[in-house]
C-alpha cells in the first residue's frame, strides 16, 4: 500500500518553478525523508501533500485519496498528523490544553495523557506553551501531530533551530515513532538526521529529486571510495605505497590517504603494511551522505540549511 | 461541536493574557470616565457600549486573529478536520462572551463611580449579543482576508472611526447635515447604538425590535461573509 503517490508534480510561481516535475511514492510504514537545502522545494511539496497549498500540474494521492477532490481532502485530514515548519500553539494555554484542542478536532483520538507520556512531557503538562524551550515546543508539536493516531505523519524540519542536545532528544522520540509502524514523511537539511531516521531518502535540489534510495544505497552509489588514513607517517612509506597502489596522497599533517576501491584492495594494503611493520595509527573513513550530496549537487549544506 | 472547543481555547487564552485583558477593560472605562465627566447622566452608556463592542470586534478580534495567522496557529488548525464555520463561530462566540463580561464591568463601574443606575434587561443582553456577533463577524471577515498584523489594525481603525462619528455615537445625529444623516442609515453601528438606546433608555419596544432585527440580520450576513473570506489554502 502506498501512502503517498506523486507524479510529475509541478509548482510554478510567477517566474520560478519551485517544484519541477517530481515523482515519488512513500510506502506504508516507512520513514521517508526529503533531504535538501533551503529553497529546494521541500516545504512546498509537503504543504501540497497536506492540502495547504495549490499546485500547477501533476497528480497527488495521499492515503489513497486525490488531493484535488474536496471530499477526498476531508478524508486526508482525518488520516494525517502534521508538525508544520515553525510550529506554534496558543501561548497562554498549557501543554495539555493545546494538545487537547487539537484532539478535539477529531472524532476519534488517543488519550492526551498517553501522548504526553509518549513524548515525555508529563513534567511540563501544566506549563504554559510560552514558557517552554524550543525543544519542548517541538515535542508538543509532535504530540499534537500524533494525538489523532494518524496513519501518516508529516514532520517538516522537526529539529531546525534546536541546539544539539534538544535535537538528539527529538531524534529519540522519532526513533520510537518509527517502531510504532506509522508512515513518516520527514523533511530536513541535516544529513545526520536523514541518515539516523530515514529508511529511504530523496535528495532534492532546485525543485527536482536528484537521487533516491536507502541511506546505504545512496552512499554505495554516490558516496565514492572509502579512504584508509595512516596518521603521522613518513614520506618513505608514502612513496612505497604510491609505487604499489593507486590514489595515494599525503597531506601537510603527515597523514597518508589511500582511496580504496574494494575489500580485496583493503586486504592487500593491510598485508603490505603488516609486512612493512609500519606500526601506525590507522583509520578507515567511509563516505557519508554529505559526500553523496556533494557528489550529486556539487554543493554542501550549511548548518542553517543554505547550499554553498 | 468543534466550535465549542475553539470557543473554550480562544477564550481561555484571552482571559490569561493580562495586557490584552487590561486594555480591553480600560478602554470602555476610560470612555465612560471621559464622557461621564463631560456630560454626566446615563444617556451615553448605550452609545459607549456600542462603540467599544464595535472596536473589540473590528480592531481587537482582527488583530488577535491576524496574529494567530502570523504565528501559524490557524494554519495548524486548518490541517485538522476543523471547518471554517466552526472556526468563525468559535471565535465570534468567544468575543461575544468577553463583550458581555466587559459590559457588566463597565456598568458596575458606572454604578459605583458615577451613580449611573442602569440595569440591563434580557432585551438589552440580547441586543448586545447580536451586536457583538455582528461586529465580530466583520472582524472575522477582515482577518480572514488580511495577511499582516499592522495592516489589520490599520484597516480596523479606518473602518471603525468614521463609523463612530457617522452613527451618532459621539455627536448626536440630529445636529448633523442631512447628507450625514442619510449616510448614517447605511452604517451597522447606527442600528446597534439606536437599539441599545431604545432598550436601556427609552424602552420603546418598536424601536428595539426594528433595530434588533436589522442587527441580527446583519450578524448572519457577516458570519457568512466571514466564512467565505476565510482563506486557508495558499497559492
Amino acid at each position: 500500500m502506498l501512502d503517498v503517490q506523486v507524479q510529475n508534480l509541478v509548482k510554478q510561481y510567477a517566474d520560478i518553478k519551485a517544484i519541477d516535475g517530481i515523482s515519488f511514492s512513500v510506502n506504508e510504514g516507512e520513514v521517508f525523508a526529503f533531504l535538501g537545502p533551503n529553497g529546494a522545494g521541500k516545504t512546498t511539496t509537503v504543504e501540497i501533500l497536506e492540502c495547504l497549498r495549490s499546485f500547477t500540474k501533476g497528480s497527488v494521492f495521499v492515503c489513497g485519496y486525490d488531493i484535488t477532490k474536496e471530499k477526498d481532502v476531508k478524508e486526508i485530514k482525518k488520516n494525517i498528523g502534521v508538525l508544520p515548519q515553525d510550529f506554534n500553539a496558543l501561548d497562554k494555554l498549557t501543554v495539555k490544553e493545546n494538545i487537547e484542542l487539537i484532539a478535539d478536532m477529531y472524532d476519534r483520538h488517543l488519550k492526551t495523557g498517553d501522548v504526553i507520556k509518549l513524548l515525555d512531557l508529563e513534567d511540563k503538562a501544566n506549563a504554559k506553551f510560552e514558557d517552554l524551550s524550543g525543544g519542548l515546543k517541538q515535542r508538543v508539536g509532535i504530540a499534537a501531530a500524533l494525538v489523532s493516531d494518524p496513519k501518516l505523519v508529516f514532520l517538516d524540519e522537526p529539529t531546525t533551530g534546536l541546539d544539539p542536545k534538544a535535537r538528539r532528544d527529538v531524534w529519540d522520540v522519532l526513533a520510537n515513532l518509527k517502531k510504532t509502524g506509522k508512515t513518516v514523511f520527514l523533511t530536513t537539511h541535516y544529513m545526520e538526521e536523514a541518515q539516523v531516521l530515514a529508511t529511504r531518502i530523496a535528495v532534492v535540489n532546485k525543485g527536482k529529486i536528484a537521487a533516491m534510495g536507502s541511506p546505504q544505497e545512496l552512499i554505495d552509489e554516490y558516496g565514492g571510495l572509502k579512504i584508509l588514513i595512516i596518521r603521522k607517517a613518513d614520506e618513505s612509506l608514502a612513496s612505497k605505497l604510491d609505487g604499489k597502489f593507486e590514489h595515494v596522497t599525503m597531506n601537510s599533517n603527515g597523514d597518508i590517504h589511500v582511496k580504496i576501491d574494494n575489500t580485496d584492495e583493503l586486504y592487500s594494503i593491510m598485508s603490505f603494511l603488516t609486512a612493512m611493520k609500519a606500526e601506525k595509527d590507522i583509520e578507515i573513513q567511509t563516505p557519508t551522505l554529505e559526500d553523496v550530496f556533494l557528489k550529486i549537487t556539487g554543493s554542501k549544506i550549511s548548518e542553517e540549511g543554505e547550499a554553498r | 461541536m468543534r466550535f465549542i472547543a475553539i470557543f473554550k481555547a480562544v477564550t481561555k487564552n484571552w482571559l490569561r493574557s493580562r495586557t490584552g485583558l487590561f486594555f480591553s477593560i480600560m478602554f470602555p472605562i476610560m470612555m465612560l470616565f471621559i464622557f461621564g465627566s463631560i456630560f454626566g447622566g446615563s444617556n451615553y452608556v448605550p452609545t459607549m457600549t456600542a462603540a467599544f463592542i464595535m472596536t473589540n470586534g473590528i480592531i481587537g478580534l482582527t488583530s488577535t486573529n491576524t496574529e494567530f495567522k502570523r504565528r501559524g496557529i490557524i494554519r495548524r488548525l486548518s490541517i485538522t478536520p476543523l471547518t471554517k464555520i466552526d472556526w468563525v463561530l468559535g471565535c465570534i462566540l468567544s468575543q461575544t462572551l468577553l463583550n458581555l463580561l466587559l459590559t457588566g464591568i463597565m456598568i458596575g463601574i458606572g454604578w459605583a463611580a458615577f451613580g449611573i443606575r442602569v440595569i440591563p434587561d434580557p432585551l438589552t443582553i440580547l441586543m448586545i449579543f447580536f451586536g457583538s456577533v455582528m461586529f465580530s463577524g466583520i472582524g472575522m471577515a477582515l482577518s480572514g482576508s488580511i495577511k499582516d498584523v499592522e495592516a489589520a489594525s490599520a484597516i480596523g481603525n479606518v473602518i471603525s472611526y468614521p463609523m463612530m462619528f457617522l452613527s451618532g455615537v459621539f455627536v448626536p445625529l440630529s445636529i448633523m447635515p442631512s447628507t450625514m444623516q442619510a449616510i448614517s442609515k447605511f452604517i451597522p453601528l447606527t442600528y446597534f447604538s439606536n437599539g441599545l438606546k431604545a432598550s436601556i433608555i427609552t424602552k420603546s419596544i418598536d424601536s428595539i425590535l426594528v433595530n434588533m432585527g436589522v442587527v441580527a440580520a446583519l450578524a448572519v450576513v457577516f458570519i457568512v461573509i466571514g466564512v467565505l473570506l476565510t482563506r486557508w489554502k495558499e497559492k
